[in-house]
C-alpha cells in the first residue's frame, strides 16, 4: 500500500501523514527523516516534526540519500518517508547525491521501501504555483519533482493533499 | 460564525466572500496582515482571537519554492500555520479556484 501526502509548506501534511500510517500500521513504524538538520530553520522543523510523533512508537532513521540502499534489518507495519522535495534536493545538490540519476534513483528507492512493509506514506510538496523564474538549476529541481510526484501518484492507492489542515481527496483508495 | 477563504492570488476571494457571507465582517488578505505582524516583531498566531466572527481571505502563499531568504521563508510558514489554526475554528472554510467556491470544511450557505 502506497499513500502521498502533498501539500504547501505549513499545510499540515506531516501531522495527516502521521495520523494516516499510524491508522494503517498497528505496532512497528519507521520514520524516515530526509532533512539535513543544516540551519535554524531545519532544526526547528525537525525538533517541531519530533514532538509531533512522540509517544507514537515510532523508530527514527536519517536517510538524506540512497533510499535504494538502505540496509533494513526487519519488516514494518509502516514507513513514513518524510520528505520527496528534501531527498530530491540532497540528491540533486549534495556532493554524494545520485546527480542526473536523482530521478530513477528516487524511485527504485520508494520501490524497494514498499517491499519492507505493509504500508508507505510519502510526504511530497507542493512547490509549482508561484510562478517565479529561476536559474535552470532550481527549474530542474521543480521540473523533477512535478514528475516524480506524478510517477508516484500514478502508483499509489491513495493520494491526498492537505490545505489549512484539512484533507482533500486528490485520488481515493478503491473500496475492495 | 468565522469563515475562512483560502486559495492563489486573484481568485476572486473578496467578491465571493461579500457575496457568500454579507452579514460577516470582512477581513481581507490576511497574509498581509501577517506580514506586518512579523515586520512588527509580533507573533501572527495572536491574531487568532480578534478573527472569530468575521468572513476572511487569504492567499495560499505556501506552494511555491521555498524561498532562499529567511524572512519570506518565516512568512510563508507563519501564515500556513495561521491558517491551519484558524481553519480548525472555522464554521466553514472554502477554497477558491477561478472564482469558483469548494467548501473543504462545513456546508454552503443557503441563500
Amino acid at each position: 500500500m502506497l499513500i502521498l501526502v502533498t501539500g504547501g509548506s505549513a499545510s499540515g501534511k506531516s501531522a495527516h501523514a502521521e495520523r494516516i500510517l499510524c491508522e494503517r500500521a498497528p505496532v512497528s513504524r519507521l520514520y524516515l527523516a530526509t532533512m539535513q538538520p543544516f540551519g535554524a530553520t531545519a532544526e526547528k522543523r525537525i525538533a517541531r516534526h519530533r514532538v509531533l510523533r512522540q509517544g507514537k512508537g515510532f523508530q527514527t532513521v536519517e536517510r538524506p540519500l540512497d533510499l535504494a540502499g538502505l540496509k533494513l534489518d526487519r519488516r514494518y507495519d509502516g514507513i513514513l518517508l518524510e520528505d520527496l522535495g528534501n531527498l530530491l534536493a540532497n540528491e540533486l545538490f549534495a556532493p554524494e547525491g545520485a546527480k542526473d540519476a536523482a530521478f530513477g534513483s528516487i524511485l527504485a528507492g520508494i520501490e524497494r521501501l514498499q517491499d519492507c512493509c505493509e504500508t508507505l506514506v510519502v510526504v511530497t510538496n507542493e512547490i509549482f504555483s508561484d510562478g517565479l523564474p529561476y536559474p535552470a538549476e532550481a527549474v530542474r529541481y521543480i521540473h523533477l519533482l512535478g514528475r516524480l510526484n506524478a510517477a508516484l501518484c500514478a502508483r499509489a492507492d491513495a493520494v491526498y493533499e492537505s490545505v489549512c489542515g484539512i484533507l482533500l481527496p486528490i485520488k481515493e483508495e478503491e473500496t475492495r | 460564525m468565522t469563515v475562512l477563504l483560502v486559495g492563489g492570488a486573484y481568485q476572486g476571494k473578496a467578491a465571493l466572500a461579500k457575496r457568500l457571507y454579507p452579514a460577516l465582517p470582512l477581513v481581507q488578505n490576511l497574509h498581509a496582515r501577517v506580514r506586518d505582524e512579523l515586520a512588527a516583531g509580533r507573533d501572527p498566531m495572536a491574531l487568532l482571537e480578534a478573527l472569530r466572527g468575521h468572513v476572511i481571505t487569504c492567499d495560499e502563499v505556501g506552494c511555491g519554492v521555498v524561498p532562499l531568504a529567511r524572512a519570506d521563508e518565516d512568512y510563508r510558514e507563519a501564515v500556513g500555520h495561521l491558517c491551519c489554526a484558524l481553519a480548525e475554528e472555522a464554521d466553514a472554510v472554502v477554497r477558491v479556484v477561478a472564482g469558483v467556491p469548494q467548501w473543504i470544511k462545513g456546508k454552503k450557505p443557503c441563500m
